[in-house]
């Protein structure tokens, strides 16, 4: 999408099309012989190709975006296949911008480069010549500024890492089978450590003590504390704190860490950011006396600090330094525009509103927010703090309304920000876009020119942008700023697009992140004219925000090392590109492979007299099955069915359910009826429970066995399911796979299936099999009706002909047929009840 | 009313978890049976590694005398997944239901579940049907392909009834707004 729009910006003639679901299935080969360049999704895209809709041989070539995320069973690299083995000329080119990616696992990149069929890999370390000198040569002044913490902060701080430290050596102490250089302090501090973490410990997940388990949570805790302690202020972090206090008492669980000597001190470290609890208990008695009796001794008197963020103080100099560089800036043609990126949402909220009120107001209504009902504390802090002494009071109280509160606000405040944007621009030249953009810049300032009282109050402003509203926040006049999200948004090309459309001349990093930078980079080099100035970083000297930041320079850099290494010594055969005959993995073995898959030889296996085929319901193409049987030598047919998963042969039918599936359908009751629809039409129904290969191979966890049997067990109920459908076989398969080794096995000297009588098997159908004397239609429909159950309503079926004889009956015959009074009742009672009777009924009930 | 286990199951630990339903020794082909209909094979992946024709003996004797014949497979190697593909193979064509247990515990809460569950109706499966009059009529009605909720409504306020909406003859339901010229098709 965000291709489509650069390019129909930039005026190219022959504009890309999309290929969506919204075509038809049919048209779609006159779409694609069209010609031009196509963006299609992958699901669609593997369906054509396996029913010949696309011309393959037509295609001159593929670009795959996101390189790093193909792996060999993924849609992609199917696709990619497919169109190797129909169409040997055209290119395939793939690309990728995530360097640290390819760092895990063994031998990544040349996995990817197989499985997309590439031999030539290109390298654009920042630090290569071409690409450093290049950048050089437009170098944006930076500006960076270390802030240094305050003294709380820095204690914090030392005493987190501390906990940290000593949880991560509790984990080591716990598993001596982990891999240890990956834990250290520093990487623990780095983004990407939970997902190496749960890298590490998922496929033994159920086999970790409890103790275990609580370790990886208490980690995952407090590294939301140091990112807490870095980017928002002291009294959100000191909520956070109170609140996991609070809910460890109501669980009664307790980590270990909040034992530590160091948390202690974070405790009070946190909370002397806030207030300061004043010594002598004065006033005592006005409070205490009208509600709490025992607790007085905590009704402490406190004295409000609110220490800002010194971020924010730094902000404020830059943003006044821009401010005064604007002033005696005539000859670049007006004020320049302010960019300011801070990580998330949340802080960027935070700054718009430091920004519009000062540091102290907003601190306080947070406060007040947070922990207090008690605004008139507020009030009377405020006052005092005009006189000279602040003294207040506030309860700490963390209830649920004050939550609300915020809620409310935060909505609030969302509402009024969309109105702010108003009109939106088609940009379709770039001179005009200027153009529309100055001018509308200089109209705004016309009508706001009377309200620019004082310098110090930034006024909301209208500015034109098309982008949406919600990833955007506070967009101020007088200079013009914006401060936008690094995280979050839905749109990964929304800050590219933002440094586009904005233009700005300065850029403020309130919290410094690798990809931002490189894009900065890269948008600054693209684009020499314009007018971006300088840069400023803001970070804290000697934190461990800035231990992250250089944390993932490096990693970045011994990425590139490391690929530039493995490239030297990496082996690619010459048949890669697949152009030729011999590449391997193209050749689509019908011989059971043995040992994995990868080995398989090419030649000297016997042809088959008939090609293999499995019909696959269209919804199954988002797993990874079919591009695995399709590898094995089987033919693919893509068909929507309505019973089952997968037709195997005209007896087989196989339901594919993951674990998770199996448990909610077995809930749900959607197997059971899966199941009867199954077996209806099918000889050999198969559940097939598809276990994932990176978890344990085991349905339930270790240790979970009740001593009596439950009925809300998943074992209970495939025994039950069992126990009604004797014909059903289950297939326990450990990955995909193995499933597709099975199939193939399964299917040997059978005959193949047929794609039209699997369609034509429907719900509705009315072919029989020969057990089955009734039409299985209106027996759903009575089975439906109360009174009626499996026993008894083959006795009805016998004696009536059709539901409109049924409703005929009189009560007495019906007793007559169900041997049953009771039942009889309720079904004649169900039968004739009118609709309104019905009403009044529901009506009377409440 | 107990589970007969055969003798040759005798220091089998998964009988120590066999505590729920009562069970003696007994002259049986299979070496549970667990209901009138239902028998069960045990084995273990081990044992199956060191005399693999052992379990198509037994197959081979047991024949297909019961409706639902289970294979209870207990896996206790480390790379049961070679082994574990011929025996799911096998069981397809033997006509076997395939029961996984990874310990001992799990296969003896399978048998006594078996024999527990032997009479138990399958309601527990089925969809929970909700007890108001409304929800169950548009439960009925929907089950016939092609009425949706909407339809079911609009006949039950339009013909007053069930027993009306089925007296309907074909030309009033198709007056019905949403619904074309369908009907409630007859039975047996």
């Amino acid at each position: 999408e965000y291709f489509i729009d650069q390019l129909r910006s930039d005026g190219v003639v022959h504009l890309p099309r999309r290929v969506t679901n919204e075509i038809a299935s049919n048209t779609r080969y006159e779409f694609y012989t069209q010609g031009g360049v196509l963006f299609a999704t992958s699901r669609i895209l593997v369906v054509d190709f396996l029913t010949d809709r696309i011309p393959a041989n037509l295609i001159t070539g593929i670009l795959v975006y996101k390189a790093h995320r193909i792996i060999e069973s993924c849609q992609e690299a199917f696709i990619l296949r497919l169109y190797r083995q129909k169409n040997k000329q055209g290119f395939i080119k793939a690309f990728t911008d995530n360097a640290v990616a390819f760092n895990t696992g063994f031998c990544h990149v040349e996995r990817v480069m197989r499985n997309l069929f590439v031999r030539k890999l290109y390298l654009w370390p920042r630090f290569h010549i071409a690409v450093n000198s290049f950048l050089e040569r437009h170098k944006p002044e930076v500006v960076e500024i270390h802030v240094s913490m305050t003294p709380g902060m820095l204690a914090i701080q030392t005493s987190i890492l501390d906990i940290l430290n000593a949880c991560l050596r509790e984990l080591k102490r716990y598993n001596p089978a982990l891999e240890v250089e990956d834990l250290s302090l520093e990487n623990a501090i780095g983004k990407p450590f939970d997902k190496t973490i749960r890298h590490y410990l998922d496929p033994l997940w159920h086999q970790l003590g409890a103790k275990t388990k609580s370790l990886v949570q208490d980690l995952k805790i407090l590294r939301t504390l140091l990112q807490y302690l870095t980017q928002y202020d002291c009294v959100t972090f000191l909520n956070l704190l109170e609140s996991l206090k609070a809910s460890e008492k109501a669980f009664g669980e307790n980590s270990g860490w909040l034992f530590l000597d160091s948390s202690t001190s974070m405790f009070v470290n946190a909370r002397a950011r806030v207030y300061r609890i004043a010594d002598e208990k004065l006033n005592q008695k006005g409070k205490v006396s009208e509600n709490s009796d025992g607790k007085k001794e905590n009704e402490l008197k406190r004295e409000l600090v609110l220490e800002s963020n010194p971020k924010w103080e730094a902000l404020r100099e830059v943003l006044n330094e821009i401010e005064n560089e604007n002033k005696n800036s005539e000859d670049f043609g007006g004020p320049g525009q302010v960019l300011i990126c801070a990580s998330d949402d949340r802080a960027c909220a935070q700054l718009r509103e430091y920004i519009t009120d000062g540091a102290e107001t907003f601190l306080m209504r947070l406060y007040n927010k947070t922990f207090g009902k008690d605004e008139k504390a507020g009030e009377v802090w405020m006052k005092d703090r005009k006189a000279v002494k602040s003294k207040g009071n506030a309860r700490p109280d963390t209830g649920p309304q004050a939550k609300k509160a915020k809620l409310a606000t935060s909505s609030k405040q969302n509402k009024h920000k969309k109105q702010q944007d108003r009109t939106i621009i088609q940009m379709i030249g770039k001179t005009e876009e200027e153009n529309g953009e100055e001018l509308d810049v200089e109209d705004n300032k016309e009508l706001n020119s009377s309200q620019e009282g004082s310098i110090d109050e930034t006024i909301p402003e209208d500015f034109p942008v098309n982008l949406p509203s919600d990833s955007y926040y506070g967009i101020f006049k007088n200079p013009l700023t914006i401060i936008h999200p690094l995280q979050g948004c839905s749109d990964p090309y929304a800050l590219t697009r933002v440094l586009h459309e904005v233009e700005p001349r300065y850029v403020v990093l309130y919290d410094a992140e690798l990809t931002f930078v490189r894009q900065l980079e890269i948008y600054k080099a693209s684009r020499p004219g314009k007018p971006l100035r300088q840069v400023y970083f803001l970070i804290y000297g000697s934190s461990t925000e800035e231990q992250r930041y250089l944390t993932a320079l490096r990693k970045e850099k011994e990425a590139f090392e490391k690929l530039i290494r493995e490239r030297a010594t990496m082996v690619v055969p010459e048949e890669r590109e697949g152009r030729d005959e011999t590449n391997l993995d193209l050749i689509r073995d019908a011989k059971p492979a043995s040992v994995s898959t990868d080995t398989r030889k090419a030649g000297g296996q016997e042809q088959k007299n008939t090609q293999q085929t499995i019909i696959v319901d269209m919804r199954e193409f988002r797993s990874e099955l079919p591009s695995l049987i399709h590898r094995r030598g089987i033919d693919i047919e893509p068909v929507t069915l309505e019973v089952g998963d997968y037709i195997l042969t005209p007896d087989v039918c196989v339901e594919r359910k993951s674990i998770s599936d199996l448990i909610g359908s077995l809930n749900n009751g959607r197997l059971y009826t899966q199941c009867i629809s199954m077996s209806r039409y099918y000889k050999r129904p198969i559940l097939l429970i598809e276990f994932d290969p990176n978890k344990s191979f085991s349905l339930i966890p270790r240790g979970s066995l009740h001593q009596e049997i439950s009925s809300s067990d998943v074992t209970s109920k495939l025994t039950l399911l069992t126990l009604h459908f004797p014909k059903l076989r289950i297939l326990w398969c450990p990955s995909p796979h193995a499933t597709a080794e099975l199939f193939e096995e399964l299917k040997q000297n059978h005959p193949q299936p047929d794609a039209e009588t699997a369609m034509a098997v429907t719900a509705d159908s009315e072919t029989l099999p020969e057990s089955d004397k009734y039409n299985p239609g209106p027996q759903d429909f009575l089975l439906k009706m109360p009174g009626i159950n499996a026993k008894n309503c083959r006795a009805l079926m016998n004696h009536v002909k059709s539901i409109a004889e049924l409703v005929t009956l009189s009560k007495d015959k019906l007793s007559e047929i169900l041997g049953n009074a009771v039942n009889a009742t309720q079904l004649f009672d169900f039968i004739h009840m009118t609709y309104k009777e019905a009403i009044a009924k529901e009506k009377n009930k409440r | 009313d107990t589970v007969p286990v055969v003798p040759a199951q005798r220091g089998n630990p998964v009988l120590r978890f066999v505590r729920n339903v009562p069970w003696e020794f007994g002259d049986i082909v299979p070496d549970y049976v667990l209901g009138q209909s239902t028998c069960a094979l045990f084995l273990s992946l081990r044992y199956h590694n060191l005399n693999p024709n052992y379990i198509h003996e037994r197959l081979r004797r047991l024949g297909r005398s019961y409706a639902l014949q289970l294979l209870l497979l207990q896996v206790d190697v480390k790379d049961p997944h070679q082994a574990l593909k011929e025996l799911a193979k096998m069981c397809v064509l033997a006509d076997c239901t395939l029961i996984l247990a990874w310990s001992p515990e799990e296969a003896g809460r399978y048998l006594e579940t078996y024999k527990a569950y032997e009479q138990k109706p399958a309601d527990l499966l089925k969809e929970r049907v909700e007890q108001g009059f409304l929800a169950r009529v548009t439960d009925c009605l929907t089950s016939v392909k092609s009425v949706n909720k909407t339809d079911a409504l609009s006949l039950l306020t339009t013909f007053g009834s069930l027993a009306a909406v089925a007296r309907a003859p074909r030309e009033e339901l198709s007056l019905c707004p949403g619904i074309g010229p369908q009907k409630v098709s007859g039975k047996g």
